[in-house]
């Protein structure tokens, strides 16, 4: 109750929003999880009963409401959950590092012996970058770009090691850098974190969260920014490091994918409370809130089949301006009763006993797992996957060619030297042919910078393509005058990864849907708003939205707008690129169920673009997979996943976080190592070839041809394509 | 660094013999042409076409502008017509003064203006943070001749600490060795700088405030005054650099009314004064050196960038 003094009208506010917090109930509501682990030293981290608000100018949002979790020294705690959980607060309230508006109400954080909720300013500092370090999600963003990385990382060191001197910390994060696997560590010293690729900044922002070799690491969604191939570098390197230095860490996510094998335990949070508690295998394997068992059910690798529908939780998290009444879940949850709706249920350890012969884990594990759930998921249930709904009728069979592109080339001048001129080309799309069929839904995949985004504008037709046909419906695009162009267009519509940044905020929602309709001139007024409300009506949203602007939506709404507008002239192809990726789990489980349905019912083809392999799994019909440019794999979802024909695509699958902790452990696979290299500077010949494992000399002489070694349909660019015979001796 | 510096450099070159281009043309769109603006209304025809075969103005335009960049080259801006001689001879001994008074007052007001800016962001939403918000927006919105005025009234007449007149003197050594003299020009110049310089300044600082670096600073344990001195300041500073290069025509202007106020031998007073006298020459070679101190301000600020910011020297 830290701050409350001193404002008597926020203390009687307060007093009245706060009854849980007079109930002694609150502190002992929660087991020491030491209690689970005889002999197991005392906890590093504990936090108890933690409450923390953030004002703003017109409303308190009760970010966290009771929060309590502990860590034993070395022990790795995972935290899970959606935007808006409070997963990032907790990790922020531990470091007293909380937004400008937020503080701690309420409970105790205890690090140490000491309080840091309530420790002064001095004694904070003394903790932070010293005792704990703590990693940020962006690391462009959270390194100072007008310093030098070397001076960056030495700076911990010379605030907290007083002894030390200039040039011994100097030497200090020298060591440091290298230890993280930055190359040539003495001379980036001096580089600034703009000259530095992604994975390397965040290389160096855990360099400068480590140098003091703290107790504690919490690392806040350090991967969420960063490509699949880094991400997965990234998190081995904190793995190894957790191992070197002997040091506890807090991973905070929201891709149960990161967490399922780089932690012993993972608490799940949903509006503001933990949820749910266990050792990482026992969660994985039996959750049993019913909210972690949803979550789960939404994730497009537990789809059963490609072509079912995903499990969806309806509606959105509460708004945390007011307190809930009962289980903060129960309006979601498909097993709410009255009770859940009355009372709160407390975490507490799983009553029903005999739980340690579950998935043969062991006693202790059955006492640490604890959930807040009067309805828990019973033992004896199936596990969630089991219960999908049989799949709907299959789309419409694919039909004729909609889509040809034919060695399609788009390059980027590279602005450089006295007066604009050009230093060089980027090559963004370096010769792609591909067929999409009517009706299908065409995966196109790769990491950022591999030419996917560009390759959809130039579909589109909001880009000039360098060299290369565009071929719709038969017809050469190039070939088209202006009014025909004009005409085209409405056929290809587009749909965004941020819908925010792609409507007008100040258009309401009613113009943005009818403006493709005023432009092209179709139909009367009526009759556009006769469109407008079968759009709404399509996606889901409320007639009434027309009035309102977008701001007023949340994410997934916002994307539901985004689709109904780019469906708004009923166009053949839409080109929707990353569409889902900005999205919460559950939410992006409602779009991705849409877009489907709105395919069957319309005959839609889509050109689907993401870097995310279980999305595109999920939906897909036939995958593209895209490396620098280069078209390096395509063929039927299912033999492209089954059996890749390229070293890159399987080096992807075998780099991506599956979320089980089973799987991932398996020793045969083998992760993509290295950067991307510049677009501007691409290999010779094979252009994956500076990563590849098979490679050999004829890769860097020749560019790979397209072949079919596996059967029509299946296309690679590969020298060493891995059919079956190649596999089992290289690999 | 020295590739994008020598971009600017070839940049500005260009930019300047625009510049030369532009105070030609000025030059023939004087009134009736340069000899009937010299002769005057009386001037006869002959005298006229005599002085016009003399002074070359009757060849070809682009044989003229050559002659013009040739007599530029040489330091020849044409004689004034008033105070009897070369123009360059005056621009070389104002230019100095003028500097002086604009160096001294930009230096006074960043001094000023960086703590100030900083201080308002720290107290953001506090009562000093509004008392100097509303004071920088009285100093931005007061007119220079009337700060100037007050500023005679105030410390020349009511409280009499500081002469109401700049010194006299030839040079600016004379002019230092009487800095009392100096105080009221420059302050009175200074402040209205001050208040745009602390309003940029503050929300420079408050953008950085919620910068994510800067809450890396603080997770790994530094006081805020040191993130506020090691980090915030630098970064914050880059938007003041271009502000501090746009600003310097204005500052030319600006004292041109304060020079004129307080009698200040500059560039100020001499345009002033051949503005009044239609001295052409003068009004020319002033606009000259003016469109030269504007390049050579952006090429400054963009030196100043490429200092403060690593990002911009790797573009290059």
């Amino acid at each position: 109750m830290t701050g409350d003094a001193g404002d008597g009208k926020g203390t009687a506010a307060e007093a009245k929003d706060h009854p849980d917090m007079t109930e002694p109930q609150l502190d002992m509501t929660e087991p020491q999880v030491t209690d689970a682990r005889p002999g197991a030293p005392g906890p590093l981290l504990s936090i108890e009963g933690l409450h923390v608000d953030i004002a703003s100018r017109d409303r308190t949002v009760h970010a966290l409401d009771g929060v309590s979790l502990d860590l034993a020294p070395g022990e790795a705690l995972g935290i899970v959950g959606e935007s808006g959980c409070g997963k990032t607060m907790t990790a922020l309230s531990v470091l007293g590092l909380l937004p400008p508006g937020g503080r701690v109400t309420g409970g105790r954080i205890l690090f140490d012996g000491e309080d840091l909720a309530t420790a002064s300013a001095p004694t904070l500092q003394n903790v932070r970058g010293n005792t704990v370090g703590m990693v940020f999600q962006d690391p462009l963003t959270s390194l100072n770009p007008t310093m030098p990385i070397g001076a960056q990382v030495a700076e911990p060191l010379l605030l907290h090691r007083a002894d030390l001197g200039r040039k011994e910390a100097w030497a200090r994060a020298h060591d440091m850098l290298r230890l993280v696997g930055m190359p040539q560590p003495a001379e980036r010293m001096k580089a600034y974190p703009h000259q530095l690729s992604g994975g390397m900044r965040q290389r160096v922002a855990i360099a400068m969260a480590l140098v003091c070799e703290p107790k504690l690491l919490i690392a806040d969604e350090p991967t969420t920014a960063l490509d699949v191939t880094t991400q997965h570098q990234i998190l081995e390197l904190i793995d190894s490091l957790r191992a070197t230095l002997g040091m506890a860490m807090i991973l905070v996510t929201h891709d149960l994918g990161v967490i399922a094998n780089r932690v012993d335990r993972v608490a799940v949070m949903y509006a503001g409370r933990v949820a749910e508690q266990a050792p990482v295998r026992a969660l994985f394997a039996r959750p049993r809130h019913r909210y972690t068992e949803a979550l789960f059910a939404a994730l497009p690798e537990r789809a059963a089949e490609r072509g079912t529908e995903l499990h969806t939780i309806l509606g959105l998290p509460p708004s945390l301006t007011t307190r809930p009444t009962g289980c903060r879940f129960a309006p979601r949850c498909a097993f709410a009763t009255d009770a859940c709706r009355e009372r709160e249920p407390d975490l507490a350890a799983d009553a029903e006993l005999g739980a340690g012969a579950d998935a043969g884990l062991g006693a202790e594990a059955g006492a640490a797992h604890r959930f807040a759930c009067f309805h828990p998921v019973p033992y004896g249930d199936a596990p969630a996957e089991e219960v999908v709904t049989p799949p709907p009728a299959a789309a419409t069979e694919p039909g004729g060619v909609l889509l040809r592109l034919d060695a399609l080339t788009k390059e980027f001048p590279l602005p450089g030297g006295p007066f604009g001129r050009r230093r060089g080309t980027v090559s963004a799309v370096g010769g792609v042919s591909l067929t999409v069929r009517r009706g299908e839904t065409y995966g196109m995949v790769g990491e950022s910078g591999c030419g996917k985004t560009t390759l959809g504008r130039i579909v589109a037709g909001l880009e000039e393509p360098t060299a290369g046909t565009v071929r719709f419906d038969g017809r050469d695009l190039a070939g088209l005058t202006r009014a025909e162009r004009r005409a085209h267009r409405r056929r290809i519509q587009l749909m965004f990864q941020d819908s925010t940044a792609a409507m007008d905020p100040r258009m309401r929602v009613g113009e943005i849907l009818r403006e493709p309709l005023v432009i092209q001139g179709v139909g009367s007024r009526a009759d556009r708003e006769r469109r407008t409300a079968e759009l709404l009506d399509a996606v889901g949203l409320p007639r009434g939205a027309v009035h309102r602007y977008p701001h007023e939506f949340s994410g997934g709404q916002r994307q539901r707008l985004g689709l109904a507008r780019a469906l708004t002239l009923s166009p053949d192809l839409v080109v929707a690129d990353e569409p889902v990726s900005a999205l919460d789990v559950s939410v992006q489980a409602q779009i991705l169920n849409l877009m489907r349905e709105l395919q069957r019912e319309h005959g839609l083809t889509y050109l689907f673009i993401s870097h995310d392999l279980a999305v595109i799994r999920h939906l897909a019909d036939t995958v593209g997979v895209m490396y620098l440019g280069k078209l390096v794999e395509s063929g039927p979802a299912e033999r492209v996943y089954a059996s890749p024909l390229h070293p890159y695509t399987r080096g992807l699958l075998d780099t991506v976080n599956v979320p089980d902790p089973a799987a991932a452990s398996a020793a045969d696979r083998a992760p993509l190592s290295g950067e991307t290299p510049s677009a501007s500077r691409p290999p010779s010949g094979c252009r994956f070839r500076t990563r590849c494992p098979l490679a050999q000399e004829v890769c860097a002489t020749t560019e790979p041809p397209v072949t079919t070694p596996s059967g029509e349909g299946h296309q690679v660019a590969c020298h060493f394509p891995l059919t079956a015979s190649r596999l089992t001796s290289v690999v | 660094m020295t590739g994008f510096l020598v971009k600017r450099f070839l940049q500005a070159l260009v930019v300047l013999f625009l510049v030369s281009i532009i105070v030609f043309v000025l030059l023939h769109m004087l009134p009736g042409g340069p000899a009937r603006a010299i002769l005057g209304p009386k001037g006869t025809p002959q005298q006229i076409t005599d002085f016009n075969h003399q002074q070359g103005y009757d060849r070809s335009l682009p044989t003229q502008y050559f002659m013009y960049l040739k007599r530029l080259f040489t330091g020849d801006l044409g004689d004034s017509y008033k105070l009897n001689s070369p123009v360059f001879e005056l621009l070389k001994q104002r230019l100095p003064k003028t500097l002086l008074l604009t160096v001294l007052s930009t230096v006074l007001a960043v001094v000023i203006a960086i703590p100030l800016g900083l201080l308002q962001a720290v107290r953001r939403g506090k009562a000093s943070d509004y008392a100097l918000t509303g004071l920088a927006f009285l100093l931005y919105a007061t007119p220079v001749f009337f700060l100037g005025l007050v500023m005679i009234i105030l410390f020349a007449q009511v409280l009499p600490v500081l002469p109401a007149e700049a010194p006299q003197g030839e040079s600016v050594g004379e002019l230092l060795s009487e800095f009392s003299g100096l105080v009221l020009p420059v302050v009175t110049m200074a402040f209205g700088i001050v208040a745009m310089f602390s309003r940029y300044m503050r929300s420079a600082v408050l953008d950085n405030l919620t910068e994510d670096y800067v809450r890396t600073a603080m997770a790994k344990g530094q006081s805020n005054r040191r993130i506020m001195v090691r980090h915030v300041l630098r970064n914050a500073l880059i938007p003041l650099a271009t502000l501090l290069g746009l600003y310097l025509p204005t500052l030319f202007s600006g004292a041109l009314v304060v020079e004129s106020m307080f009698n200040y031998p500059g560039m100020g007073l001499l345009f002033w004064n051949a503005a009044q006298g239609s001295d052409f020459p003068v009004l020319l070679g002033v606009t000259l050196v003016v469109g030269i101190a504007t390049v050579i301000g952006s090429l400054l600020t963009d030196v100043l960038y490429a200092v403060l910011d690593p990002r911009i020297r790797s573009v290059a």
